[in-house]
């Protein structure tokens, strides 16, 4: 759709489209695109939010290995850096650190257990 | 190569752990001549008296599986080493023991700070070089080189050496 707008005696071309959702408004050789009003809802929530991850974070075996001491209990806050468990892998010990702040949700380990590289040892929430 | 010699430790690994975290720089080597609470896996007791070489390494960033074939490999070195200078049979007991005449002559260590990736990285070697006597609850499971050869040998000598061809392993790992 094509207006032709006088304002202030200056003559103006105006397109109106609409693409993909958005519309699109073209006024002297400028494009201006807008989105839907619930789409910009949307991305300005997820925008104004802060960037953290309140789901559950595992931390898990870098190695295979045994667990040959655990710091830590359930219910107990962890700081990130704090160190969680030792590992012991062939003649390596292996200080398992907490890579964030958060709550013990779960110890899926004993001491003196083995596990696989990848298991999860402990959730944190 | 850069040394940092004390005349005491509690253990070289602490320290090492301690001067890590300082943002020392990597193969900075701390020697001790003797320690005052050693240990080995589990923190079990490393008899460290005067006259033993005791050393650890603050080790470059590495992938966790590389610290894990270079701890293997430690004990292929130490034994190496001992086997080139003296002209002795050591022989590697799996995953890293070096065992002379069936005694334990060097033990290796390495602890990690792993969160996501490898934080740092220490690699420990007591080595029982220049030691006269074990205490009885040893003198069965232990021995030194000075026992095996029946003279004192070159401290500094031994560490470069042992030093340089973790270095050069490393690299090939890497690689």
């Amino acid at each position: 759709m094509r207006l032709h707008l006088n304002i202030k005696g200056k003559e103006y071309e105006i397109e109106i489209s609409e693409e993909e959702g958005k519309i699109k408004i073209k006024v002297g050789g400028k494009e201006f695109s807008f989105g839907r009003e619930e789409e910009e809802k949307t991305s300005i929530a997820k925008t104004s939010l802060p960037k953290r991850n309140f789901s559950k974070k595992e931390i898990k075996a870098p190695v295979t290995g045994v667990v040959s001491k655990i710091f830590v209990k359930e219910g107990e806050f962890v700081k990130s850096d704090q160190k969680v468990l030792i590992l012991s892998a062939m003649k390596m010990e292996n200080e398992i650190i907490s890579e964030s702040n958060g709550l013990v949700k779960e110890i899926r380990v004993k001491e003196n257990q083995s596990v696989n590289i990848g298991d999860v040892l402990i959730v944190l929430k | 190569m850069e040394i940092k010699y004390f005349s005491q430790l509690k253990s070289t690994n602490q320290k090492a752990k301690e001067l890590s975290s300082k943002e020392a720089k990597p193969w900075l080597v701390v020697v001790a001549e003797k320690q005052t609470a050693g240990y080995g896996k589990e923190k079990v007791p490393w008899f460290s008296p005067q006259g033993g070489l005791y050393f650890s390494i603050i080790l470059p960033k590495s992938k966790i599986e590389d610290l894990q074939t270079l701890t293997i490999l430690a004990a292929w070195i130490s034994a190496k080493v001992i086997k080139d200078n003296f002209n002795l049979e050591p022989l590697i007991k799996l995953p890293n023991d070096v065992l002379l005449n069936q005694k334990k002559i060097c033990g290796i260590l390495t602890e990690n700070i792993i969160g996501k990736d490898v934080k740092s990285s220490v690699i420990g070697i007591g080595l029982n070089t220049n030691i006269e006597k074990f205490p009885k609850d040893l003198e069965n499971s232990a021995t030194s080189l000075k026992i095996e050869l029946g003279r004192e040998v070159d401290n500094k000598k031994i560490l470069e050496q042992i030093v340089k061809g973790l270095k050069e392993q490393l690299t090939t790992i890497s690689e």
